[in-house]
């Protein structure tokens, strides 16, 4: 559920006491018109407090644990779990350290986290959110996630798939896992990682951990998931071309 | 009311007719231009003043209404191969061109010919009003004769109406998409106004609204294919790849 717009403008009496609508939308880098919208509707998104709190210099976390909703993020951020970060590692990432690994016969360098291979990409990538969930999962969590908020589990498989997440959800799905709470609103890609209090190499490391066998696993994987929705897209595309070639 | 939607009907239809003719002498789809054209007469045909005009030509007999029907069954049964084509519908299309596609076109058109020549239709009336008027008799024949028009459009529109549905249910752009509901839409007035004989003459106008909101839709639902299709060969193409 978005932020109560009441709750909202008191936080911003409080943050910001003297600048005015167009102050924060300037230096914020939100559309003016949406900003009114969310105020005149009574729900301000997340992304708005998080554009704001980024602007203001304040930390987006700790401005987001000062609502009711999300009054469990004020707690001490529990780390993300080893899985949850390579979740976050990009899928043409992860194919990399997989040649990195490799003899140099066939580009690599025989070894792990060696200094030339280039830096991974920030999170969130394009399917970070399903990973995530993936990464969480025991098996039974989309069930206590939709027991627990009322969503959906259709709903809530339509969001994943078209990686999104509430962020109230991915916190009910956080607490559903028993994991931190930053794990969630990171692959979505509401904070970064620095945001969220990730030490800088914890991705990397996490990565470097894994042996040669489950990195190969997971990199196939991720490939045969990229392969599916590549080709659903390619032929969702020839059928376009040919309601077009027919009737256009 | 209703000669607001007769006019913005024909008005549209005109349009979209017109609209193609860049399309047809550049040679695509040229069958589409067709169905658009035999779609606009059928409009005009029955709307009173333009039917009268032509109905006089013919002899007063009202076989204006008689071609109106046949133009109809000629530009539903064209667009019903487009559709079934253009949505991959290979099951509707071998119901369409199939054995009981062709029989369900023949038994359609004996019977609107055979209950139209059992009907007294001397004087020009647009949809057979004065003839619905004469007597008991004749009154029943018109509404015969009429369902038996609509069946046939029914049928053809009915064997895409999954292929709609599927195409609604698909990833397939949004504009795609609602063309396919408008067309899922159409199908439902169509089906609808074959319930016409057992309409009550107090909602007569829902007749009107059955028609027109048919006709209205399929025009509404092609067009948006063509508009997506414009839109997407200006707009630079969204590729999902390997990111």
């Amino acid at each position: 559920m978005p932020l109560p717009a009441k709750a909202f403008q008191l936080w911003l009496h409080r943050v910001a006491p003297s600048a005015s609508t167009a102050d924060l939308c300037r230096i914020s880098g939100i559309k003016r018109t949406t900003f009114a919208q969310q105020l005149v509707r009574g729900k301000v998104a997340e992304t708005t407090l998080v554009s704001i709190s980024r602007a203001l210099g304040l930390s987006p976390l700790a401005e987001l644990a000062s609502f009711d909703h999300y009054v469990e993020l004020a707690a001490p951020p529990q780390p993300p779990t080893p899985a949850e970060l390579v979740s976050q590692v990009a899928t043409m990432d992860l194919l990399r350290a997989v040649i990195s690994r490799s003899s140099p016969a066939y580009g690599g360098y025989g070894d792990q986290g060696s200094s030339m291979t280039p830096a991974l990409s920030p999170a969130p990538h394009a399917t970070s959110v399903r990973n995530w969930v993936d990464a969480i999962d025991d098996g039974e969590l989309r069930h206590r996630v939709s027991a627990a908020t009322g969503v959906a589990p259709q709903n809530y498989s339509a969001q994943l798939t078209a990686n999104r997440l509430s962020p109230e959800l991915a916190v009910a799905t956080a607490r559903a896992a028993g994991v931190g709470f930053t794990g969630g609103l990171v692959a979505t890609g509401l904070i970064t990682e620095a945001e969220a209090g990730w030490t800088p190499g914890a991705k990397q490391a996490a990565l470097d951990a894994l042996s040669d066998g489950e990195l190969s696993s997971l990199a196939g994987e991720r490939l045969q998931a990229l392969g599916k929705s590549l080709r659903r897209h390619e032929q969702e595309q020839a059928q376009t071309e040919k309601i077009w070639e027919n009737l256009g | 009311m209703i000669a607001i939607l007769q006019w913005t009907t024909l008005a549209l239809c005109c349009v979209v007719t017109l609209v193609r003719v860049p399309s047809v002498l550049r040679g695509e789809n040229r069958s589409l231009f067709w169905i658009f054209a035999l779609m606009t007469v059928a409009i005009l045909l029955s709307i009173d003043a333009p039917y009268l005009a032509v109905d006089q030509v013919l002899g007063g007999m009202n076989f204006a209404n008689l071609v109106l029907r046949f133009v109809i069954f000629g530009g539903i049964f064209f667009l019903g191969i487009r559709l079934a084509r253009g949505f991959s519908a290979c099951d509707a299309l071998k119901l369409i061109t199939g054995p009981i596609g062709i029989a369900i076109a023949a038994a359609a058109s004996i019977a609107v010919v055979a209950v139209f020549l059992m009907m007294d239709t001397a004087g020009s009336s647009a949809g057979l009003v004065a003839v619905f008027a004469k007597d008991g008799h004749n009154a029943a024949l018109v509404e015969y004769y009429g369902a038996a028009g609509r069946l046939y459009p029914a049928f053809i529109t009915a064997a895409l109406f999954p292929a709609m549905l599927r195409t609604l249910r698909s990833g397939l752009p949004a504009l795609v998409r609602s063309s396919a509901a408008l067309l899922a839409l159409g199908t439902v007035a169509i089906c609808l106004s074959l319930l016409s004989p057992v309409i009550p003459s107090s909602l007569g106008f829902m007749k009107f609204v059955f028609n027109y909101s048919a006709v209205l839709c399929l025009v509404l639902g092609l067009s948006l294919i063509w508009l997506a299709k414009s839109l997407a060969k200006r707009a630079p193409k969204k590729q999902a790849g390997m990111a």
